[in-house]
């Protein structure tokens, strides 16, 4: 059996090369026939594009897609530099 | 009192599902700020497509727009049309080079580009070695110096370098630091100091820190949007002393 560890940098180097997802920064952790993916991204639909891609390079795993979506609200206070 | 503010924010990866979404958010920042800078990483795969999309976003915003591209915006090899896109849309896309804008009665100058890794001082990649390793390094340092001069250069009453790789690692902390070096270069922060600067605005760190300082004592500001959770910050920058030099 593969080496989760080699498992799991296939997946994030997937992550960050698919057409569909290029996005650099998830984490990727697999324990026994669990994966796990963690990071932020800026909406739904990357989020579900990047467990379909784990998905399809380690289907016999359960992918957990534990990744948050950042809505990027109003702007706060000013900061001044003076 | 007269403060320039800046608004500025990093890494909003804009693609044709959220179109109109961001441009929703920059309602009434004329009124917030003076400017509006963005730190690169417009795009998701540096796609045309995604980058007509950022264009249409930032069009016609009644404030300067001025912007770097990120390695994102690279990845198609499509960085110039992508910048044509942006340019056409009124905005000032800086590519190692500056520009002087009026802000009020002051001149803003603003330095800049995508600025590239290489790492930190004692634990940083030198133009030694494979051939692949000296590009590399020697991509950021042509990169550096290009900034210093054009730092030197613009006469303005103030200087704001706009990257989108960092120039310090404070403002990495969160990051791995495994992959520091592929998340910017003290060779941008040397290079600034060296030519002087009152704030720098970078991005590219998603996990990072917000607030940092070059060893010069410049602030460094990381404006990726995941850090600031926030659609841009304003960072005002103080005129009171010019305002008592010319009373």
């Amino acid at each position: 059996m593969e080496a989760p560890q080699y498992v799991a940098a296939r997946v994030q180097q997937a992550l960050a090369e698919d057409g569909r997802t290029h996005e650099l920064g998830i984490r990727v952790d697999i324990r026994g026939d669990q994966l796990f993916l963690r990071g932020q991204v800026s909406g739904a639909e990357q989020r579900e594009r990047l467990g379909q891609v784990a998905h399809e390079v380690a289907p016999e795993l359960h992918v957990h897609n534990e990744i948050n979506v950042v809505e990027a609200t109003a702007p706060g206070e000013d900061e001044h530099l003076d | 009192m007269t403060d320039l503010r800046i608004a500025a924010v990093g890494d909003i990866h804009l693609g044709e599902d959220v179109r109109g979404q961001y441009r929703k958010k920059l309602e009434g920042i004329e009124d917030r700020a003076d400017v509006f800078m963005l730190a690169g990483d417009l795009t998701r795969h540096g796609t045309l497509e995604e980058g007509r999309v950022v264009a249409d976003e930032l069009r016609g915003l009644p404030i300067p727009v001025i912007a770097v591209l990120g390695n994102h915006d690279y990845h198609s090899d499509l960085q110039y049309e992508i910048a044509s896109e942006l340019r056409d849309a009124g905005v000032i896309v800086l590519d190692d080079d500056g520009v002087v804008v009026q802000c009020g009665d002051k001149k803003l100058g603003v330095v800049g580009g995508k600025g590239f890794g290489g790492g930190y001082a004692g634990k940083c990649a030198s133009e030694f070695g494979e051939r692949e390793i000296k590009n590399f390094v020697s991509h950021t340092r042509y990169i550096a110096e290009a900034w210093k001069v054009a730092l030197k250069e613009i006469v303005a009453d103030h200087r704001v370098v706009l990257s989108h790789y960092s120039p310090i690692k404070e403002t990495l902390e969160g990051e791995p630091p495994e992959i520091y070096p592929f998340l910017g270069s003290y060779l941008l922060a040397e290079a600034v100091d060296t030519a002087g600067a009152d704030l720098i605005l970078h991005g590219h760190a998603h996990k990072g820190s917000e607030k940092g300082m070059t060893p010069g004592g410049i602030r460094v500001r990381n404006v990726a949007l995941p850090v600031l959770g926030r659609a841009y910050c304003v960072y005002c920058l103080n005129c009171a002393d010019d305002l008592q030099t010319h009373p």
